[in-house]
């Protein structure tokens, strides 16, 4: 159960970048706003609920991990942002940053 | 250094003032001063966002903020230093700066 909410709180993260993206570089209307504020706010909703059946530390990380790593990817399939090797490898370097700090945080 | 840059500058200020208000607030007033500086940070976030990939902005900001909570708490609220942590702020500082000049380079290609 643990996993799985953090999994949709994941999820929710990305639609939550997505959200984002439109809402900056297209229309600032209703729909935008709240994939943008509705994401974000599902997001921690449930990573919050999460705590209830996992270590906070281990939830947030894995939560971190998925969600940043999953919002580039998004970002470069499905709007064209740019793909080249430094920036990829930069955001790997940065999403193991993140998640082990997370871990390494009691 | 550009006036996009100044908005991720403000969006990842902004949000080390929430993650600070998290670990002090205590009565209910406070979580609307919070309500209040995580909307601030969304409009700046946002902004930043307009002129610069999504994914590059995301990143940092994520990056930005777990770093700087890791530091709050040896700093403020004496959680320990350890080598650990040194080892994964430094790998995301390297992390930071390398997608910073990434993009600097692609600049004019991303839409």
């Amino acid at each position: 159960m643990g996993w799985f909410l953090v999994f949709l709180a994941a999820v929710s993260e990305i639609v939550g970048v997505v959200g984002l993206k439109m809402y900056s570089t297209q229309k600032k209307n209703v729909g935008n706003t709240l994939l943008f504020v509705g994401g974000f706010g599902c997001a921690f909703a449930l990573l919050y609920a999460s705590f209830q059946f996992l270590q906070l530390s281990i939830a947030y990380a894995v939560w971190i991990g998925m969600g940043t790593a999953g919002g580039v990817l998004v970002n470069m399939i499905y709007f064209g942002e740019s793909r080249n090797m430094r920036r990829i490898i930069s955001v790997l370097i940065i999403v193991a940053g993140v998640t082990g700090l997370k871990a390494v945080s009691a | 250094m550009s006036k996009s840059w100044m908005y991720v500058g403000l969006t990842c200020l902004f949000e080390l003032f929430w993650v600070y208000g998290f670990n002090v607030a205590s009565i209910w007033w406070h979580w609307v001063v919070i309500v209040g500086i995580i909307i601030v940070d969304f409009y700046f976030l946002s902004k930043a966002c307009e002129k610069l990939p999504t994914g590059t902005v995301y990143a940092v900001f994520a990056a930005v903020g777990t770093a700087g909570a890791a530091l709050m708490d040896v700093l403020l609220f004496d959680a320990a230093f350890t080598i650990h942590k040194v080892f994964f702020i430094l790998l995301i500082i390297i992390g930071v700066v390398n997608l910073k000049l990434a993009d600097n380079k692609s600049e004019g290609e991303v839409g």
